[in-house]
């Protein structure tokens, strides 16, 4: 049964695929390239990602295109891997001379992209959450971003559960960063962090971490883990009865880990996010209705393909306002701080100093049978930390990633 | 000297042979001039791996070691090349931190080497040492994400990559630097292609190339006959190793990126798989057949969507099932064996 | 052993994980689905042996081209079938303390598991007549098809028992892992060196190669955390190659004589 409709999933899906080639490529058409992943390691998460752009440029097509031009999507599938994330992107821009190129999954692949990007005058809008700290011109970037996210969510879990945390992170730039911030954050609120394991990607089996955890005994779990691999923490703690309270940046709504894995592994999660299936507003209702008919098949709208349909929408916004494709343009409407769209969470806003975007924030937490709450809505969140540092792109563009511990010189 | 362009140790010695290589070489030469400036840079770039396959083909089809650690060098000398571009500057001093990366590739395949070599580590286990040493780079250079790992001015990155060293580049007069991208890294990389070609063409067909080959078939009677058989396969892993270093370099140069995952699994594999599909046996079937599957990977990559793997990894069973040498050798010889057929063919 | 190079094993981890998962969805028992799960990946085993592996038996290289090449269409093919992902189907209940320590219940199972599976190959090899003709085959193929071993059946059956024992460690391991396509691959890795560590007896090399280099990882990991067991262990892998050449069983064999 559920092999039949894959099978048609994936008849449609090449139909689609076959549509979107077909259509009439006249020059005045708008060309988006896109790079995710649908195969490799990464291809949970890459498909949702490409469905999201999918469905905002038949929404708009629909709805009269961007200034009247259609819109093409141009999809190539770099398989994770980052060297062919170089040829691709070199590929939409030199020879499909693509007007934005949206898409890149790891930090790993948008860093790839940049140095290519930086080379010509094409826009580059990155969807993911991320570990921040991008300060470039020629990106947007309009996934959540540490501020948005440590700062509300560590300071509820401190308050909810306690002062002692551990921490488990995947060892890379994205754990690494993520667990600086949690170490300011808990020490600014006088807790401790008891723990601090960094794990390799590809790592399956916890059973000496869940010995260290319970050794440590922390009041909660900070845990970033990441990856298919990393994810497998979950099932082995709930099985050894951990059973504590756990706050993360990335869990739920990117992964869906409470659909994928059975009950009550996820139990007592925490996560802060712009985006959940599970919000319950007008605007994100609708949504996701329209969402669930084009792709019936899909387990759960996760946190990157909510933001890779609302980057296609943040473009057509900012090419209306500039009445231009040009990335000199477009930076002129982002300076006026007036570039916002209504998206399906509420208003979102690109800020001129640091090119990232606003977001409205909420709290969610997972129960025992894996129903999902949202428990505090922190109203919208400004992506502040950049702009605090000194970047500030209408006046000089670094080109660089920042960190905690790796500031811009004064 | 150029005698030796020819000899047992390759195929491909007639006339028509070397008609063939000289119509390519023109073809190749004048290709820029009415191809597409992406496709011309596209090509520069499949260019820059087949260094890395020719290296491995020298040490696997020819002396017989199949070493896993090609990407070890390729990543050592990548992350040189970023680490001393972005030190000594930009500018020419990018040629000499190309040089410089290629040395030290070399060194430590020479230290890598000399602990395997001497210590008798042959066969399989050839492959696995050399694999978990390329592992290990792998991991260390995935865990560098903090600040604290950096080299002078450059910042290792972690598995996020190191990036901002400037492409090679040679300031020219008028103050503009010429950078070595599109179509002049292309020429660049075919001078280089020629270079090493035949080169080791000259080499193979020496006496030094005729003592690996003899070690291959069996070490004990080589080193009976007086060779010492260690200096030799040193030398080779050398060769080798500081071609995959090459490949690095141009590669880092190339997208002025690098990151763990060029070193570690999967790519560890890929030249591998290049030179068993091209043919192991043979360095001029290794240069086309790698430089084919390299463009039909990213061609049937950009144009399947999600069957691109399961094309990729039926063409390699299909290969392996049908044509046992190498799909490069397979095709040389049945197109041989056709000639010859015709030419003992009556009237 | 039968100078193969499987790139494909872990999709056998995966064959025999999917299974068991698929099944438990369908309403079997976990016990019994996980049976099924390694029937199933026995019989894709000794199939894969029959219409590709045969041919490479004198090959050890071609045969790493072709199962990886395999590997990627099996790989990429479930992706394309049944989608990036299976839902999980929970770690059975029941936990156990020592001391401060909890531990689940399953881990005891996953160990038992090992232990049985060890003593059913040694059985299987040691003690009946199949395993007495593989024995031969293995040492000297030509002589055991003259005393009328039916040499290509014993290699099928061969590969199809490596194939059961691989999907019977992705069926043992599926309650407890995420399932994607690529899951085979986080293994392949570390049961690449073991083998190699090993050497060529699997009673006598792989076991204690692989307990060895656990222990060595595990100790590792409690010590300096995981990156340093990574690494640690492949060192020891290259340390242990230099020092004993013929793997750990050679090394025991050496012993015994």
């Amino acid at each position: 049964m559920k092999f039949r409709r894959s099978l048609l999933a994936f008849a449609s899906a090449l139909s689609v695929t076959a549509l979107i080639g077909a259509a009439p490529a006249s020059a005045a058409s708008i060309k988006i390239g896109l790079l995710e992943d649908i195969s490799g390691d990464l291809a949970l998460l890459g498909k949702p990602k490409l469905n999201g752009s999918q469905l905002a440029v038949e929404e708009i097509n629909k709805a009269g295109g961007i200034m009247g031009r259609q819109i093409e999507l141009i999809h190539l599938d770099p398989q994770g891997d980052n060297a062919r994330y170089q040829e691709f992107a070199r590929r939409l821009v030199n020879k499909d001379k693509v007007d934005v190129l949206i898409g890149g999954i790891t930090s790993a692949s948008r860093e790839a992209i940049r140095p290519i990007m930086n080379r010509t005058d094409t826009l580059y809008i990155y969807t993911n959450q991320y570990e921040g700290g991008v300060c470039d011109a020629g990106m947007i970037s309009n996934g959540a971003v540490p501020e948005q996210q440590f700062s509300t969510m560590i300071p509820f879990m401190v308050e909810k559960f306690g002062k002692k945390v551990y921490v488990i992170a995947a060892d890379y730039n994205f754990g690494q960063i993520s667990a600086e911030w949690n170490r300011k954050i808990v020490k600014d609120l006088g807790g401790t962090v008891v723990g601090e394991e960094f794990i390799p990607l590809g790592v399956s089996q916890f059973a000496q971490t869940i010995q260290n955890i319970q050794k440590a005994k922390p009041d909660w779990i900070l845990t970033i883990n990441v990856g298919a691999a990393q994810d497998s923490f979950f099932e082995q703690a709930a099985a050894a009865k951990l059973n504590l309270p756990m706050g993360s940046s990335i869990k739920v709504m990117l992964g869906f880990e409470h659909k994928r894995f059975a009950p009550p592994a996820l139990n007592k999660m925490h996560a802060v996010a712009n985006w959940f299936e599970e919000i319950d507003t007008p605007e994100a209702e609708a949504f996701k209705k329209r969402w669930h008919a084009k792709f019936p098949n899909e387990m759960y709208i996760n946190d990157m393909g909510y933001n890779a349909y609302t980057a296609v929408y943040q473009y057509k916004m900012l090419v209306e306002a500039a009445k231009s494709t040009k990335l000199a343009d477009i930076r002129k409407v982002i300076a006026t701080g007036k570039a916002c769209v209504e998206a399906p969470e509420g208003q979102v806003c690109i800020d001129p100093k640091s090119q990232h975007t606003s977001h409205r924030m909420r709290l969610i937490a997972v129960d025992e049978k894996h129903a999902v709450k949202v428990l505090k809505d922190y109203g919208v969140i400004q992506p502040y930390w950049l702009s605090e540092i000194g970047c500030d792109l209408t006046k000089k563009n670094d080109k660089k990633q920042y960190t905690p511990t790796d500031l811009p010189k004064k | 000297m150029f005698k030796l362009l020819n000899g047992p140790q390759t195929l491909g010695n007639g006339r028509a042979f070397w008609i063939c290589f000289f119509l390519v070489l023109i073809i190749a030469l004048a290709y820029p001039f009415f191809a597409d400036s992406y496709d011309v840079g596209n090509f520069a770039y499949f260019l820059i791996w087949v260094f890395m396959a020719l290296g491995l083909c020298l040490m696997w089809g020819y002396g017989g070691m199949l070493s896993f650690g090609q990407t070890f060098f390729f990543g050592i000398a990548g992350y040189s090349y970023g680490v001393l571009a972005i030190n000594l500057g930009g500018g020419g001093m990018t040629f000499v931190a190309l040089g410089l990366a290629i040395l030290l590739a070399a060194l430590s395949a020479l230290i890598l080497g000399y602990f395997m070599i001497w210590g008798r580590v042959g066969g399989v286990f050839f492959g696995i040492v050399t694999l978990s040493a390329t592992l290990v780079l792998a991991f260390f250079v995935g865990q560098t994400a903090g600040p604290e790992w950096r080299v002078g001015e450059a910042r290792l990155n972690g598995y996020n990559g190191m990036k901002g060293m400037e492409p090679l580049n040679i300031p020219w007069f008028g103050g503009e630097s010429i950078y070595f991208e599109g179509s002049s890294l292309y020429y660049l990389a075919i001078a280089l292609i020629l270079l090493v070609y035949l080169g080791l063409r000259v080499l193979l067909n020496s006496r030094f190339g005729n003592v690996i080959v003899a070690i291959r078939e069996d070490p004990q009677r080589a080193e009976l006959l007086g060779y010492d058989v260690r200096k030799y396969q040193l030398i080779t892993f050398v060769i080798g190793s500081a071609l995959a270093g090459l490949s690095g370099a141009l590669y880092t140069s190339w997208g002025q990126f690098i990151t763990p995952s060029s070193i570690g699994l999967p790519a560890a594999a890929m030249p591998i798989v290049w030179v068993a599909f091209s043919g192991r046996g043979d360095i001029t079937a290794t240069l086309i057949g790698t430089f084919l599957i390299l463009v039909a990977f990213q061609t049937i990559t950009v144009h399947s969507q999600q069957a691109a793997l399961i094309l990729m990894g039926a063409m390699l069973l299909a290969t392996v099932m049908l044509a046992p040498q190498g799909f490069v050798i397979g095709v040389a010889r049945s197109i041989g064996r056709l000639v010859k057929r015709r030419g003992q063919a009556p009237g | 052993m039968m100078g193969v190079i499987n790139m494909a094993h872990g999709e056998f981890i995966m064959c025999g994980a999917y299974v068991t998962v698929g099944l438990v969805h369908g309403g079997l028992p976990l016990p019994l689905a996980q049976l099924c799960g390694v029937i199933a990946a026995g019989l894709v085993g000794v199939l894969v042996e029959m219409t590709i592996v045969r041919r490479f038996y004198k090959r050890p290289l071609d045969s790493l081209l072709a199962t990886w090449g395999l590997s990627l269409v099996v790989t990429q093919g479930m992706l394309i079938l049944v989608g990036s992902s299976l839902a999980g189907i929970g770690t059975p209940e029941g936990s156990f303390k020592v001391g401060e320590y909890s531990f689940s219940t399953y881990r005891l199972v996953l160990f038992g598991g090992a232990i049985a599976a060890l003593a059913v190959i040694y059985f299987i090899f040691m003690r009946t007549r199949f395993g007495v003709h593989a024995r031969a085959t293995m040492q000297n193929p030509q002589m055991a098809q003259a005393l009328g071993v039916k040499v290509g059946r014993v290699y099928a059956i061969s590969f199809g028992i490596g194939a059961a024992l691989a999907g019977f460690c992705g069926a043992l391991y599926a309650p407890t892992m995420t399932l994607i396509p690529t899951m085979g691959a986080t293994f392949i890795v570390e049961s690449f060196v073991t083998v190699v560590v090993g050497g060529a007896n699997v009673l006598l090399g792989t076991a204690p190669a692989g307990a060895l280099l656990a222990i060595i990882r595990t100790s590792l990991n409690a010590w300096e955390g995981q990156i340093i067991g990574q690494i640690g262990m492949l060192i020891a892998v290259i340390l242990i190659i230099r020092i004993l050449p013929e793997g750990v069983s050679g090394f025991l064999t050496r012993r015994q004589r």
